[in-house]
């Protein structure tokens, strides 16, 4: 009897055993692709709102082109993708058309007229040439508009001498690396693979072009490669010759300046040598990435820039900063700043806070801005805001009305791949219906939040297969349409191009229509959505708001308690209160009634009958 | 069996439930007069340990109800992770803590208070949590978001309520002035963190040499 019973529990000891690792192997098994968060924080699985339809390898569109070497901006405008080779020292233009991508051409050198060959001087030289592009920007114009805003910029073009051009200074370099740095096949490229610990990259995936894309120069965890200088002027590569009205401004970051080109590569202006107090002797303007506005204004974002963005007027003059949030320092710092010495108070002036990283304008004017240089604390308590959207006064206007803030990953450390700590944003974009898409170096990953700061799918991750990227070096993404993003990985130096799917089309349908005011006709498409992915909390929260203004407070209150968004509960229930009171008000009253009037009805009876007995 | 229902019978029956509804109902006194109360409680013996576990047992059960049956829009429970085990233990373990760690502390800094009566006192300074916080389970129910900061109030209040009656409970229980009763808290909540630890640091030993001789054991099955 006693031995049986011990089996027994052995057994059943031994069941949950099983049962406890088995149910951890399935825990395991949640490497979903494209999720959105809980109320709770938890990863919850959704269907692909973007699909990888194409990735394009510069080294199979084009014999000429080779290898990207850490490429560190991208713009697209219509059909063209334009892509900053930065450390090839080169702009790389591409033209999708009948869906696949080929080169247009490459851009090592532009024209200058003799009147505007002062403005491109630089060290003693007039220099035509790209030195590390980092971003470029591209805004329509036509002949007429351009020549009446800046001038006329055509003209007797500057003759350059052939040949090859002044070495770099200060930074002395083996000439034959220079050479091969500009015939762009670095063969030293696949052993610097292995020291940011992703080796065997061109191995997996069996992606072919994969193999060197490191470029000269170790591209270890966050270390730029070093830059060098071109040279001798290469001319351009032209596959195709397009008639474009295009306006080109290029961050030529090494060259410490901004050039203003037109589509034909004739120089229009340029932005360099910013005069102010605020910005010591011994600046130097290293423009990285940049956007130009409606008001021909242009935005540019510096390295070491911490006031914010730098604002240009058309003439190329500096007006001043934009977007630099106000120091709050508080009580105890100001006690506190009062013990420092003066030298003590200069060395702390400097922790200015605002040092965006990356900008982009939406169709409406707003900058979109990116800043990833803050603690992971101050990203998960709120104090920083890894992405602002930006009014003409500077201004952060950016709603944040989700259960989390758009900060990316709300769990840093979970995940399978090496990479954790907060999702730093490296590039924004954003779409016509405010939907706005970030993108995360930390994990490879692009967020996309709604107009009212809801996360509505993250997708991506760091690995080998299609739709992966390498860790830490996703540098730049940009849609040419509504419905495509194409992500630049700068260490693969390899384009993925991102097509929504259906499901993606259905939410931003949702969207347009509650924005529009059909919320009938939303919750419908809500519906619908519900049926591909029943995780998606704000489907619920569309529906339960359309029940809320038809009055079916009961169904709205059901929906809402789904998407555990109380506020929108509060409001339901409060309506249902109503009614409830309302529909039964009567009985109540009634009752109360007859508990009043009954006894003073019999006691009335009782003293008719003692008035009737005594009588 | 037979025994045990003529027992309980003749408890309903007899001087025992009469004592026990008396002994209860003492708490109602004791909230609002809780220096006279505590006093008398154990001095007086106008306490009963059945009463205590009675009001222990409210509390636990308050806690899950709240948990359980609040208005949603009061109740951030994650219903994925709820545990009631963790609810129920949530409550008594501190509470057993509490009670030992006061205990050793007023043994050394001459405390009266014998260890049942540490723990009848503290049960009977809970009373003003199942008393307010049932009917705040009901309220919840039927108030908007706005109007749910009284449901927060309420509750709050208890809450205060019960550690002043606590306090209260150290000093007439254990014949201490205010400043040795709040010192002696104090002790007693430093001692509850060293009990935890010493529960732990000997849970992580046990465990640590039990894998210690099984290892053993199966090197010596692996070797023979």
């Amino acid at each position: 009897m006693k031995t049986s019973t011990k089996r027994w529990v052995v057994l059943l000891m031994l069941l949950c055993m099983l049962l406890s690792s088995l149910s951890s192997a399935l825990a395991d098994d949640d490497d979903w692709y494209t999720y959105s968060y809980s109320y709770w924080g938890e990863e919850m699985a959704s269907p692909n709102a973007y699909a990888v339809t194409d990735i394009i390898y510069p080294t199979t569109l084009d014999p000429e082109l080779g290898k990207f070497s850490s490429p560190g901006g991208m713009f697209c405008i219509d059909d063209l993708v334009f892509v900053c080779d930065t450390n090839n020292n080169r702009i790389v233009e591409l033209q999708k058309a009948d869906g696949v991508y080929k080169l247009v051409r490459i851009i090592y050198t532009f024209q200058v007229a003799k009147d505007l060959a002062n403005l491109i001087d630089f060290e003693g030289e007039i220099d035509n040439t790209l030195f590390n592009p980092t971003d470029i920007y591209v805004k329509k114009i036509t002949l007429e508009e351009r020549i009446e805003t800046y001038g006329e910029y055509r003209g007797e073009l500057y003759e350059f001498t052939e040949g090859s051009l002044k070495p770099e200074d200060d930074t002395p370099e083996n000439p034959d690396e220079n050479t091969q740095e500009n015939t762009e096949e670095p063969d030293s490229a696949t052993t610097s693979d292995t020291e940011d610990g992703e080796g065997g990259e061109g191995g997996e995936g069996g992606e072919g072009g994969e193999g060197g894309e490191g470029g000269e120069g170790g591209e270890g965890g966050e270390q730029q490669p070093k830059p060098v200088k071109p040279t001798e002027r290469k001319p351009n590569v032209v596959r195709e010759k397009l008639d474009r009205e295009y306006d080109l401004y290029i961050a030529d970051s090494q060259h410490c300046r901004v050039l203003h080109l037109d589509y034909d590569l004739n120089l229009v202006g340029v932005i360099r040598d910013p005069k102010d107090d605020t910005l010591g002797p011994d600046y130097i303007f290293h423009p990285e990435h940049l956007v130009t506005d409606n008001a021909y204004r242009t935005y540019v974002q510096a390295q070491g820039g911490l006031n914010g963005f730098m604002e240009f007027d058309k003439d190329g003059n500096f007006t001043g900063y934009m977007g630099a949030a106000k120091v709050t320092i508080s009580l105890i710092e100001k006690i506190w700043r009062k013990l420092k010495t003066q030298e003590q108070k200069d060395r702390s002036e400097q922790f200015v806070p605002t040092e965006y990283n990356n900008l982009s304008l939406d169709s409406r004017g707003f900058i979109y801005a990116t800043i990833s240089a803050v603690e992971d604390q101050e990203i998960w308590d709120g104090t920083a805001t890894p992405v602002r959207k930006l009014n003409a006064m500077g201004t952060d206007i950016l709603i944040r009305n989700g259960n989390f803030f758009p900060m990316g990953d709300i769990s840093w450390g979970n995940t399978k791949h090496a990479a954790s700590g907060a999702s730093r944003f490296v590039d924004v974009i954003a779409f016509n219906n405010d939907t706005y898409c970030c993108l995360d170096k930390t994990r490879g990953k692009l967020f996309v939040y709604d107009f009212q700061g809801n996360l509505l799918y993250a997708f991506g991750n760091v690995g080998y297969t299609r739709g992966r990227f390498s860790q830490n070096q996703v540098t730049a993404m940009d849609n040419p349409d509504e419905e495509t993003i194409l992500v630049l990985d700068g260490l693969r130096g390899n384009i993925t191009e991102f097509t929504m799917t259906d499901y993606g089309r259905m939410i931003n349908e949702a969207i347009r229509l509650y924005k529009i005011g059909s919320y009938d006709e939303s919750a419908d498409v809500w519906r619908t959505i519900l049926q591909y992915n029943g995780n998606l909390e704000l489907a619920y929260v569309g529906i339960g708001r359309a029940l809320l203004r038809k009055g079916e407070y009961k169904e709205a209150m059901r929906y809402f308690e789904n998407a555990h968004d109380i506020e929108n509960y509060s409001k339901a229930y409060q309506h249902y209160r109503e009614q409830v009171v309302e529909k039964y008000i009567i009985y109540a009253v009634v009752i109360l009634a007859a508990l009043i009037i009954i006894p003073k009805i019999i006691r009335k009876i009782k003293k008719m009958r003692k008035e009737i007995k005594e009588a | 069996m037979s025994k045990v229902f003529s027992g309980i019978a003749n408890f309903f029956k007899g001087e025992g439930w009469s004592h026990y509804r008396k002994t209860l109902r003492y708490a109602l006194y004791v909230i609002l007069h809780p220096f006279d109360g505590f006093w008398d409680l154990t001095h007086e013996k106008r306490g009963s340990m059945a009463a205590a576990h009675t009001i222990v047992i409210l509390t636990v059960l308050t806690h899950i109800w709240d948990r359980r049956f609040t208005s949603f829009l009061l109740n951030n429970t994650r219903w994925s992770q709820f545990s009631i085990w963790l609810n129920i233990f949530g409550i008594l373990v501190p509470l057993i803590i509490w009670v030992t760690a006061n205990w050793c502390v007023t043994t050394l800094l001459d405390g009266k208070g014998h260890f049942h009566e540490i723990y009848m006192g503290t049960a009977y300074a809970l009373t003003p949590y199942p008393l307010i916080g049932i009917p705040m389970i009901f309220l919840s129910n039927i108030v908007t978001k706005e109007e749910g900061v009284f449901y927060t109030y309420f509750n709050t209040f208890a809450l205060i309520w019960a550690g002043f009656l606590i306090l209260c409970a150290v000093l007439m229980i254990h014949d201490y002035s205010l400043g040795w009763g709040l010192v002696a808290i104090i002790i007693s909540l430093v001692g509850m963190a060293v009990i935890m630890f010493i529960v732990l640091l000997f849970f992580s030993l046990i465990s640590d040499a039990v894998v210690f001789f099984v290892s053993i054991y199966k090197e010596i099955l692996f070797r023979l």
